[in-house]
């Protein structure tokens, strides 16, 4: 059985050639190798989105994904979207809005909702509803997300 | 955390010889069924082919036969298809319907009409649709309806050696409108108590069902009385329908539900397609 | 009062930042130096006795360090009531008890380890109906119940399966029966729900050579932590540290403590090591607290002019397999057990019973919600044989100034009424909709209150730390779970101060450096740890007051201090900088004043009682929080889906400290509510609980939340900081019954149960046909 295998990809703009450990999920490759901590694990079966990061630009739970799987690919997690210490739109409008309180789930729910405005830079709160059914919040937060996202596409 | 071998394949004949001379060889696509599945057990893997990379499976075209919708593509980029949206919409909701975004963006209908679920939410319109499975294998490709690829719960028409390549919707398409309704608990992310698709092919009509059987089911009794014996109270017909499902009970609703449900869906579906 | 200047404005999240941008440090993203990994293993019967527990195969795995089972630890642990081990020791009470725990040095090897663990039991009959465990022949759970040490305010019958029973005599109900010309009884039930924070319970555990035990963990507080391991190990407090990082979410689940005893012991083998557990979503699910279930009975007594003259309430809790922490709940409900109401012939009975089922423990509401469920359900059929408005029967008989609860309690600070009316018009009371599409509209309403159901003397500390440059450091033991606790109580300090928030520094606390805070639970953060932070800020203000009196020459009566200088009201000239004052030295002379600034505050509560055990009668509530639900529904009588139109809410926060955050809780509260309302229930099969994941167990998403109004009201809390009391569990607890209300006014039916999935609302359509 081949333990390690190697990948090579870009992480938050930068080249990374690492081994992965075949078996291990592309979410404890980004938290326990990346040391990049703020993808969440919350169900490791896809349903709570705590894990979602940006493969090749779109939102996909990383607990569902092997590291392996990473090989050739580009990607954004939370800690890539803020540039030289300006925060994004985004997370500005979160905070302006009070769009999260626990904050376990917030960083799932601004890739979500980032990648959803490079879709549909006007969403309508049911583009809102469909593009973040898939991340759970239970400090319910949600009105607060849909305004902040809002707030952000109006720019 | 499990340990097993990963191909990553480009070939699709690798795949075959993998999956003919292996044991416990599992094609991944999306994963997200598979992987979940090994992490509860289900599935005890000691190899996963990665399919994502073959070019005959990331085949998304329409051409004089149908829709050709290859293996490793997700079901975002099915719902996305100009031609499967214009042709033959019930596919795209029936895709649509499927889990949350982030997971249609790995999700394919292979894999979901490969893990075979009754309560698959692409099947019931692949079965309204009359669906073509393109399976190929070491031995060669073979075509087959969908009704004859699902056999049971998480069983299907594959051989080993063989993997779906693809799913085709063939020309002519259905004419009329045809809707795919589900009944959840949330009406959000969630399976399907149980799903109805509706297709009107011109006068006649095409009712499928999943999640009250062992596999998804054409509902014959419905579309008897309704293309032969010209049944428009579309009430009467859609009671019909308990001669086709078995349902049981389950944390998502009881049988009597489902019954109950079927055909109230089935009554709706009716007249959404066919005219009040 | 002063005017505000900081409390009741919407400053930004202290957390903001680190919480966007993915920099928020909850537990697992520590690294935390040399790791063992570790895994429980799990009793497969519900009741039973544990026979034999082979260990060998497991301890001789590869990379496993050690295996320990319940025999080699048996130490007992419980908040109110000492009933629970750390492993199972001789029995195990429910499906999913952990009998062993196994660590290695990778999480892999632990795992399987923990399949080789060979355990035999002989299955013993369960108790899965709490109303079946009352009776005297159910099989025994806690045969040692007698001898269990117990805070002396809760009430177990030995030889039974009753950890607690729970009495309310106010008044004369018989009299309240007689004069009462119509008696409405009705049976309810609430099954029992989860709290699912989306970060399940972790915890990681130290042992340093010199016998110092830290401890990282979920929990809510870590005071208890730090005391009941203490108790539990026989290790003084000085020698364990508890710190807490931020929490994703809490809701009740991680009060107490429970896990981080597990590890302790195997920490104590390998020192330098640090232990760690991270629970699963479905050990989350199933080895940790419920929401009780309750089965209840209600009986009341009305008169013709629509007052309530008497209620009798009896309570059957499913207190589970250990009721350490839920003997509480049982007495909360049962002080509170007349809800929002003024009702002077009270009697109730409130029963903590053990079951074979999963452990039961405190949620968000700590027992309101299931407790008042019963109370505004039965509102709206008393409204209905009344054939009255069931806005004016609440309007009635809802708590007014100077009435009193069940325990006889006088509540003084409240506008019931005012909570109820903006729900009312926002959502159009008394306008009925017109039914369309085959569809049925509906209106309901259903008011709330809560107190804090803490001992009485549950206290609260705070320190502050004037920098050199004015800038300030508040330490307090409370933890941050998203309530927005860590902002609001800077915002309380800044303004006693004078000084900006972002001149504040706050962290989450650490026991070794933090002061003592009983636990962030109940509502009660604001209130208590508010005040001792206002104390602690006024204790500061006054030193600056008193060194710049010395070093300006001025008495301090003519000072002033307006957040950059301390200042002679007479004498503009005669100013210092509070820099000047932190450094203290006379500046001509050079002559030393005093040293840095400190100060501290801390509380307790005066106004609590403990009750009398046959009564009930006493002051068992901190402070009461009024509130209200006020919902519009569309119910599709053909498939049973409730669309939720309109949602209201409103609450009496007395001040609200930051509104934007105390309307994220009105919000947050809300959807808990609602989701418990329409989807959520534990099922168990004997104890097995069948939904343990979020593909069975589903909660609310963004697609199911309508969109809210909230009310904010202020009726100041007279001994509240700056007027404020806490207001983050509140909001859930009218929801429920609110939809359900509203459904059964859209339908004509009635519901003693919720969920109102889709098909029992459909069975209920189809019953009253
Ligand atoms: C959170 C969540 C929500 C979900 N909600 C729904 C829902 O609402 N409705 C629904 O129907 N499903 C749902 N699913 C299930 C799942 O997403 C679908 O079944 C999906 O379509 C499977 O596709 P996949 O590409 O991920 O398959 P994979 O997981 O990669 O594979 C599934 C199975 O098929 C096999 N396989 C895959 N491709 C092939 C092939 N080409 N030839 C032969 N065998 C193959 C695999 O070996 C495996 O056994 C949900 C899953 C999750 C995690
Ligand atoms: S951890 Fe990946 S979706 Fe929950
Ligand atoms: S903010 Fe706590 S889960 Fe979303």
């Amino acid at each position: 059985m081949t333990e390690k295998m190697p990948v090579n990809f870009t992480v938050n703009g930068d080249k990374e050639e690492r081994e992965a450990v075949v078996g291990q999920t592309l979410l404890k490759f980004i938290r326990d190798e990346l040391h990049l901590t703020g993808a969440k694990e919350g169900c490791e079966i896809g349903e709570c989105g705590a894990c979602i990061v940006l493969l090749d630009g779109k939102p996909v739970n990383s607990c569902l994904i092997l590291a392996v799987e990473l090989d050739g690919k580009d990607l954004v997690t939370i800690e890539g979207l803020s540039k030289n210490g300006e925060l994004d739109r985004v997370q500005k409008a979160f905070i302006k809005h009070a769009a999260f309180q626990c904050g376990y789930c917030t960083p799932g729910m601004i890739l979500s909702a980032r990648a959803l405005l490079e879709r549909k830079p006007n969403p309508t709160d049911e583009d809102i509803n469909q593009a973040l059914s898939g991340n759970l919040c239970r400090c319910g937060a949600y009105q607060e997300i849909r305004e902040a996202i809002k707030a952000s596409s109006e720019k | 955390m499990l340990s097993y071998d990963y191909i990553k394949c480009a070939d699709l004949n690798l795949a075959f010889q993998e999956l003919e001379e292996g044991e416990q060889v599992y094609p991944l696509a999306g994963g997200t069924d598979l992987i979940v599945g090994m992490r509860g057990g289900k599935f005890a893997a000691k190899t996963l082919i990665d399919i994502k990379d073959v070019p005959e499976l990331n085949v998304l075209k329409e051409d004089d036969q149908g829709i050709t919708i290859g293996a490793a593509i997700t079901l975002n980029e099915v719902t996305g298809f100009t031609p499967v949206r214009e042709n033959v919409p019930i596919l795209a909701e029936g895709c649509h319907s499927v889990g949350s975004y982030s997971i249609r963006n790995r999700a394919t209908i292979a894999g979901n009409i490969c893990n075979a679920s009754p309560a698959a939410d692409t099947a019931a319109p692949l079965y309204a649709l009359d669906a073509v499975i393109n399976i190929a294998g070491s031995g060669g490709n073979r075509s087959i309806p969908i009704k004859e690829f699902f056999i049971g719960p998480g069983k299907t028409a594959l051989n080993k050696g063989e993997l779906v390549q693809s799913v085709l919707i063939r020309k002519p398409y259905p004419k009329g409108k045809g809707i795919y309704l589900k009944a959840s608990r949330t009406g959000s992310v969630d399976l399907a108590t149980v799903g109805v698709a509706v297709q009107r092919w011109g006068d006649q009509v095409k009712i499928a069902i999943g999640a009250v059987a062992a596999t998804p089911v054409r509902a014959f009794s419905v579309e008897k009385a309704v293309n032969e014996a010209g049944e428009k109270r579309w009430a009467d017909a859609a009671r019909l329908v308990h001669e086709d499902i078995s349902p049981i009970t389950d944390l998502r609703g009881s049988r009597e539900y489902r019954y109950h449900m079927v055909e109230v869906l089935v009554r709706r579906g009716l007249e959404q397609t066919m005219g009040v | 009062m002063a005017e505000l200047k900081i409390v009741g404005t919407s400053v930004s999240r202290k957390d903001a930042v680190e919480k966007v941008t993915g920099m928020a440090e909850f537990i697992e993203d520590r690294y935390m130096g040399p790791m063992l990994y570790a895994k429980m293993k799990k009793s497969t019967v519900a009741h039973g006795k544990i026979k034999s527990i082979d260990t060998t195969r497991a301890l001789k795995h590869p990379g496993v360090k050690a295996v320990l089972t319940g025999k080699d630890y048996p130490n007992l642990i419980g908040l109110y009531l000492i009933d629970r081990s750390f492993l199972a020791v001789e029995k195990v009470r429910f499906w999913g008890e952990p009998v062993a725990v196994v660590a290695a040095t990778t999480e892999k090897a632990a795992a399987e380890a923990v399949e080789l663990i060979e355990v035999e039991y002989e299955e013993l009959p369960g108790v899965f109906d709490p109303r079946e465990g009352m009776k005297p022949d159910a099989p025994l759970i806690h045969e040692d119940l007698a001898n269990y040490e117990i805070v002396p305010i809760f009430y177990p019958k030995a030889g039974t399966n009753i950890a607690n029973h729970f009495k309310i005599r106010k008044g004369d109900i018989n009299k309240g029966f007689e004069e009462a010309d119509l008696i409405i009884e009705r049976d309810y039930y609430v099954p029992q729900m989860q709290h699912v924070p989306i970060e399940t319970h972790k915890a990681a555990v130290q042992w340093s050579p010199d016998g110092k035990l830290t401890v990282w963990s979920t929990a809510q507080s870590p005071n208890v932590v730090r005391q009941l391991l203490s108790k539990s190990l026989d290790i003084p407090m000085h020698k364990i540290r508890v710190i807490s990082s931020y929490i994703g979410g809490g809701f009740g689940c991680k009060a107490g403590a429970s896990i981080e005893g597990l590890l302790v012991p195997i920490a104590q083998k390998f020192p330098g090591h640090i232990v760690r557990i991270v629970f699963t979503r479905e050990e989350d699910m199933q080895g940790t607290f419920t929401r009780q279930a309750l089965y209840s009975k209600l009986k009341t007594g009305v008169r013709k002019d629509r007052r309530i003259t008497s209620l009798q309430y009896k309570m059957i809790w499913d207190g589970g397999a250990y009721t350490e922490y839920g003997v509480n709940i049982v007495r909360a409900a049962g002080y509170s057990s007349t809800g929002a109401y003024d009702i002077p012939n009270v009697k109730t009975d409130s029963y903590c019973v053990y079951t074979n089922n999963s452990i039961g423990g405190p949620v968000r509401g700590f027992g309101m919600c299931e407790m008042q469920w019963g109370i505004e359900r039965q509102l709206e059929v008393i409204a209905r044989e009344l054939d009255m408005d069931p806005l004016e029967v609440r309007l009635i008989n809802g708590m007014k100034k100077g009435s009193s609860t069940a325990s006889g309690q006088v509540v003084h600070d409240l506008d019931y009424d005012k909570c109820l009316k903006v729900v009312a018009d926002k959502i159009g009371w008394g306008k009925k909709e017109s039914n369309r599409n085959g569809k049925y509209r509906g209106k309901g309403i259903a008011g709330l209150v809560k107190c804090p159901a803490q001992p009485s003397n549950a206290a609260s500390s705070a320190i502050i730390r004037i920098n050199e440059d004015g800038t300030a450091h508040v330490m307090i033991g409370a933890t941050e779970m998203g309530q927005g606790m860590l902002t609001a109580i800077s915002q309380i300090a800044a303004e006693t101060l004078h000084i900006p928030v972002d001149k504040i520094d706050i962290k989450v606390p650490d026991t070794d450096f933090t002061p003592y805070e009983w636990q962030s639970v109940g509502s009660r953060i604001t209130y208590t740890c508010g005040t001792s932070v206002k104390r602690a800020a006024e204790d500061a203000l006054g030193q600056i007051y008193r060194v710049a009196a010395d070093l300006l020459e001025t008495p301090e009566e003519d000072l002033s201090f307006d957040g950059k200088n301390i200042f002679s009201t007479n004498n503009s000239d005669k100013k210092a900088t509070i820099r000047e004052v932190a450094d203290s030295c006379k500046k001509c002379t050079g002559e030393g004043i005093a040293g840095p600034i400190i100060g501290r505050g801390s509380f307790v509560p005066t106004n609590m009682t403990n009750l009398d055990p046959e009564t009930g009668q006493g002051n068992p509530g901190l402070f009461y929080c009024f509130g209200a639900t006020g919902v519009e529904v569309e119910v599709d009588p053909e498939t049973g889906v409730v669309t939720v139109l309109q949602l209201a809410c409103s609450i009496d926060a007395g001040k609200a400290v930051n509104p934007q955050l105390c309307t994220a809780q009105l919000h947050g509260g809300t959807i808990m509510g609602l989701s418990t309302a329409l989807y959520e229930e534990v099922c168990f099969d004997k104890g097995i609980m069948l939904n343990r994941n979020f593909t069975d167990y589903k909660i609310a998403t963004i697609d199911n939340t309508p969109h809210m109004d909230s009310f904010i009201i202020e009726t100041p809390e007279t001994h509240g900081p700056y007027g404020a009391r806490g207001i983050g569990e509140q909001p859930m607890i009218g929801v429920a019954p609110a939809i359900a209300n509203a459904v059964c006014n859209a339908l004509g039916v009635e519901f003693n149960t919720f969920p109102l999935t889709p098909e029992r609302v459909w069975q209920a359509v189809k019953d009253k046909k």
